[in-house]
């Protein structure tokens, strides 16, 4: 059989959409005209064929236009999603991002389903018009990651390219339902995440100017007179894309750099001392930082230093730092503080602020930081990251400006790392001249030494291995640090092998530094997983952090503690690490925990009524908080100093019990 | 809100007709049809068929047994005309209940020939048709002789490469038990229960499959099914440099039809043609074929195969309706359906993952591939453990066989 064919296996032409279109069709024939028993395969076929028509350019019209037919097909029946009135927009998300691609396309169609309801292009017996409306604003506000932010590692690899199509089918219900209806939903959202002032906000970033364009597109949000409304509708919208995109009346319009530059240039003192405070108002209002801001003060760096103050905003104290670290805090300025760079700027102020610089090594630390030659792997890493706009410890500096000043501003990104993130936000609180050191060995000399016990552990190490790759995600001292990180953690890890007992009442304390209390409480028996001496437990911590049982001490240093996370139903999830920040009434007089959880979003539902707040009970930037009984009832780890002694009888017996009931409801309802 | 409550209507004045065996895509056809049907099929199965509103005896098929007869009786009882097996297991049931409702008891002895392999050959070869050689097996010895039979007689020297022979279980369905034997060590591979078997020189050429619905004797469709390669992948309808052998096999079809006293049914046989022109008979089954040959005659003709097989069976079917179900062969075909076999290339696998090249073919339909229950993949011994399937469809048939032989060297499975 030696034939040459006619046409060529290479040589077929793309797969055109209509070719897919005429086989969807007969396989969508082929399910309406099984019987309900045997349409399971047939099934099967029609949604992989509407996954890859979706993945085609104008694909998702087209299904969009078919999916009454297919509903009539049956390709929803005997499923989940064959009663649509009884479906939940908050497992929607949920089945679409996170279920196989057979399942997640069910969810898909029924998305259509719902907009072509929505929209009166299909009349349905069991589900009214605005029910369905409803669904999808919630489904697309609560699932703004679609719309925005760019796929993450975990989304890019999944099967099927799921993830590209439920892109495109978020982005062809946002065009059709029209922006109003989310856009209260995402303002509120991106507030929500600005009170912890991330360091990292270009998803953030990306959002804002999305609304942007809706708000010059679509007058959506805008009360008659054209003027953003501050009411229900977009509420805040206006100060967050003046934030970003044009802060101050010289730059009000988005004008471009080269017209602002001119017009700066020619501004009297007079208008750049508006200027330098309308900058200032924009970003410690937001914590967002425009471009133009950047480019502001390095004209004024030159030209008027004395506005350096307004433009930072600063105040008693961070003039001072700045008075007294002048030619350091404008050597920063002109290395780090470039419109590329513009967060940094929100990263120095606050770096004045703290007072850190009067710390006697930090100043000269910050030299040997603007000085720095990087290692190849490291300069490598930051321009994949940042770019190449400008040299790599250009993008490392102002990160480690960022992390200075945004101590709980830290995030992991979507990284298993959550203890380097914990430790590189701890270090910066209490000890950021080890921070700036820890950068220096990570960047410049690509090798990272802790000793553990005594023993030198060196993240170089030939045994070291790779644990979770360079993340990519977050800031830029986490780009440099965390592998380094990671590889220490892993081989203490090892080397406490053997030993009896959970491995972090040893990692913590030789990892994260002398202050680590030396008392560790776990509330599990880590052989058996269960729940041991829990009241001890329980006690143990009010005796320590509560100021009612320790002797109104408060926290000192940031300590590190384990969190049994779970979900909003209450589910255990996995171990977390956070750290302990403060122990103190709220506002309402409740006692509570704040603590910093290196994840980027703390604000989370852990199920039983128990919601961390962000903001509102008195919180810091980047601190979250719960009442301390909540809190505890997560807990399965923390340290404290044996040699204080609280009081650990004191605590009422009905307290012991409130906790232990909340873990039993939660977590340990197995242990 | 759709078709749950459909109903096909039962013509009273055609037949009533027993399914032995538990097909869901047969129950699904058969229930679109206008005849009356019964399931029989093993208990399992008895309360999805009671949930699903399907007609359903319960019967253990194991092993042929003198209860045939009453089974006969039961289904004549109610009135059944006739019996149609879909699995290999219970062709022989079916020609013994046969043997009963249409009072033939011919068509019994006719089932155990097709399930017995070797007596299948020998009728073939008394009824003139050209076979291989062909050997029973009893044991390993018995192979390890033949093996150095059919090489001597090739002029092998000693350590040139054995020329293969191909092993297959008595009464396994195609591909099952099938086993290339070159070497003693694939002859020690063999499990002891495969025996007695059936053994077959090679014979290097073109092998093919035929699917001929036969009613008085008659061939009534007759359809060539090409093997792109065996085990692995086939097409419907073959390419025009098969089909000119059609004259040739519609002979050969009625020479079986003859030797095997065919009256009515579904047959489906499979040949070879070797490089000097010559037809080869393979091995016959009276029953829908693996690798979903039904499916491929449906997608690409448009009637279904299990309808046309209940045409076939029914004595009450009348030459018009035969007439008015079958469209022309070959022409009447809007495309060329083709499936693939699936096997992992890698001893490791951990996820299905379609390529790329088989995802945007033009050509490509859907697959019944699942994620991996296991990581390791076990070593192939005989034909027939594929993973799942692939479909195509498309107008060209040079093409689709291209196609398909490519996907021998792609991972499905990483």
């Amino acid at each position: 059989m030696t034939d040459t064919a006619p046409a060529g296996f290479g040589s077929a032409p793309a797969s055109s959409q209509t070719d897919l279109l005429r086989k969807m069709d007969d396989a969508q024939a082929r399910m309406a005209e099984a019987r309900p028993f045997a349409r399971m395969r047939h099934r099967a076929a029609v949604l992989d064929m509407a996954r890859r028509c979706m993945l085609s350019d104008g694909g998702v019209e087209v299904i969009y236009a078919r999916i009454e037919q297919l509903e009539l097909s049956g390709v929803f029946e005997g499923t989940d999603w064959a009663d649509p009135d009884t479906l939940q927009a908050a497992m929607a998300g949920r089945t679409l991002k996170l279920s196989d691609t057979a399942t997640a396309m069910l969810e898909a169609l029924n998305h259509l389903r719902m907009l072509a309801v929505a929209k009166r292009d299909y009349f349905h017996p069991r589900i009214a018009s605005e029910q369905a409306h409803n669904f999808l604003s919630q489904v697309v506000g609560l699932n703004l990651d679609l719309v925005f932010a760019s796929a993450d590692e975990a989304s890019r690899t999944r099967a099927g390219n799921m993830d590209t199509v439920c892109r495109r089918l978020y982005a062809h219900i946002v065009r059709n339902i029209g922006h109003d209806s989310i856009l209260d939903t995402l303002i509120a959202e991106i507030w929500r995440l600005l009170a912890q002032r991330p360091i990292v906000v270009d998803d953030i970033k990306a959002m804002i100017a999305q609304i942007s364009v809706w708000l010059v597109d679509g007058n959506v949000g805008r009360g008659t007179d054209g003027v953003a409304a501050t009411g229900s509708g977009g509420w805040g919208a206006d100060r967050l894309v003046s934030a970003v995109f044009g802060p101050t009346l010289g730059c009000r319009e988005d004008p471009g750099f080269d017209v602002y530059s001119a017009r700066i240039a020619a501004m009297d003192t007079a208008g750049l001392a508006k200027e330098a405070t309308a900058f200032a108002r924009a970003m410690h209002d937001t914590g967002l930082v425009s471009a133009y801001h950047a480019l502001f003060l390095q004209h004024i760096l030159v030209h008027a230093p004395a506005l350096i103050p307004d433009a930072l905003g600063l105040s008693s104290t961070g003039v001072d730092a700045l008075k007294c670290y002048g030619d350091l805090t404008y050597a920063l300025i002109d290395h780090a503080v470039h419109p590329e760079t513009p967060q940094a700027v929100y990263g120095l102020a606050l770096t004045l602020e703290r007072g850190v610089l009067f710390m006697p090594p930090v100043a000269p630390a910050l030299w040997r930081q603007i000085g720095m030659t990087l290692c190849a792997d490291a300069e490598a890493a930051i321009t994949t990251a940042f770019g190449s706009a400008h040299p790599a410890n250009v993008f490392l500096s102002a990160g480690v400006l960022s992390v200075l000043g945004q101590t709980f501003g830290v995030g992991q990104g979507n990284n298993p790392t959550c203890q380097a993130a914990r430790a590189l936000s701890m270090w910066s609180f209490t000890d950021p001249d080890y921070l700036l050191q820890i950068v220096t060995w990570a960047a410049r000399d690509d090798e990272v030494v802790i000793t553990f016990e005594g023993t030198p552990v060196s993240s170089a190490a030939p045994n070291a291995g790779v644990q979770h790759g360079r993340p990519w995600d977050v800031d830029a001292v986490s780009t440099i640090v965390v592998p380094h990180l990671d590889r220490i953690y892993a081989q203490m890890a090892t080397l406490c092998i053997g030993r009896e007992g959970d491995m972090h009442q040893w990692v913590n304390r030789e990892l994260h530094g002398w202050w680590v209390g030396r008392g560790c409480d776990i509330a599990v028996d880590v052989a058996t997983g269960k729940l041991s001496d829990f009241d001890g437990f329980v006690r143990r911590f009010y005796a320590a952090y509560h100021p009612d049982y320790n002797g109104h001490q408060p926290v000192i240093h940031p300590q590190p503690a384990g969190l049994a996370m779970t979900d909003s139903a209450a589910r255990y999830v996995g171990w977390h690490a956070i750290s302990i920040c403060r122990v103190a009434l709220d506002s309402e007089s409740v006692m509570r925990v704040y603590f910093f959880n290196p994840n980027n979003d703390s604000g989370q539902d852990w199920g039983n009524d128990v919601v961390v707040a962000t903001e509102g009970y008195g919180e810091r930037f980047g601190e979250s908080s719960l009442p301390i009984a909540a809190f505890v009832s997560r807990l399965y780890l923390f340290h404290f100093d044996p040699l204080e002694q609280g009081r650990p009888d004191a605590l009422p017996a009905d307290e012991v019990a409130l906790v232990t009931e909340m873990a039993r409801g939660s977590w340990a309802i197995d242990r | 809100m759709a078709s749950k409550d459909k109903t096909t209507d039962k013509d009273p004045n055609k037949g009533y007709v027993a399914i032995f065996g538990w097909s869901l895509n047969a129950i699904d056809a058969i229930d679109r049809f206008d005849r009356r049907y019964i399931i029989v099929a093993p208990s399992w199965a008895k309360e999805y068929a009671d949930q699903n509103d399907i007609p359903f005896m319960s019967w253990d098929f194991e092993r042929l047994n003198e209860r045939s007869f009453e089974l006969g009786e039961k289904l004549q009882e109610m009135g059944v005309d006739v019996a149609i097996p879909l699995f290999e297991e219970t062709v022989e049931w079916a020609g013994a209940v046969n043997a009963v409702l249409l009072k033939n008891p011919r068509l019994m002895n006719q089932a155990m020939l097709f399930r017995n392999k070797a007596m299948m050959k020998r009728r073939a070869q008394l009824g003139g048709i050209r076979v291989g050689i062909f050997e029973e097996a009893q044991n390993k010895t018995d192979v390890v002789n033949f093996l150095r039979r059919v090489n001597e007689a090739l002029l092998k020297l000693d350590g040139d490469p054995n020329d293969p022979i191909h092993v297959k279980a008595f009464d396994k369905a195609g591909c099952l038990g099938h086993r290339v034997v070159r070497t003693a060590e694939d002859v020690d591979n063999i499990p002891d229960e495969e025996f007695p078997s059936l053994m077959e020189s090679h014979l290097d050429g073109w092998e093919f499959a035929v699917e001929a619905f036969i009613k008085d004797r008659k061939i009534q469709f007759l359809n060539i099914s090409e093997y792109v390669h065996l085990g692995y992948s086939v097409f419907v309808p073959a390419t025009p440099e098969l089909e000119k052998w059609r004259d040739r096999v519609t002979e050969e079809i009625e020479k079986l039809i003859e030797a095997f006293n065919i009256d009515f049914g579904f047959i489906h046989p499979e040949y070879f043609v070797t490089s000097d022109g010559k037809m080869y008979f393979g091995e016959v089954a009276y029953r829908p074929p693996g690798f979903n040959a039904f499916e491929l005659i449906e997608r690409a003709y448009g009637f279904n195969c299990y309808q046309g097989m209940v045409l076939m069976f029914d004595p009450h079917t009348t030459q018009k309706e035969i007439d008015d179900f079958f469209p022309e062969e070959v022409t009447g075909a809007t495309g060329h359906a083709g499936c693939f076999g699936v096997y992992p290339r890698r001893r490791v696998v951990s996820e299905l993952n379609i390529p790329e090249e088989t995802e945007n073919d033009p050509f490509f339909e859907f697959h019944e591939l699942m994620a991996p229950m296991q990581n390791k993949v076990t070593k192939r011994t005989a034909f027939g453990t594929h993973w799942g399937l692939v479909y195509f469809f498309g107008d060209d048939p040079y093409r689709m066989r291209e196609l398909l032989l490519a996907q021998e060297d792609l991972d499905f499975y990483v």
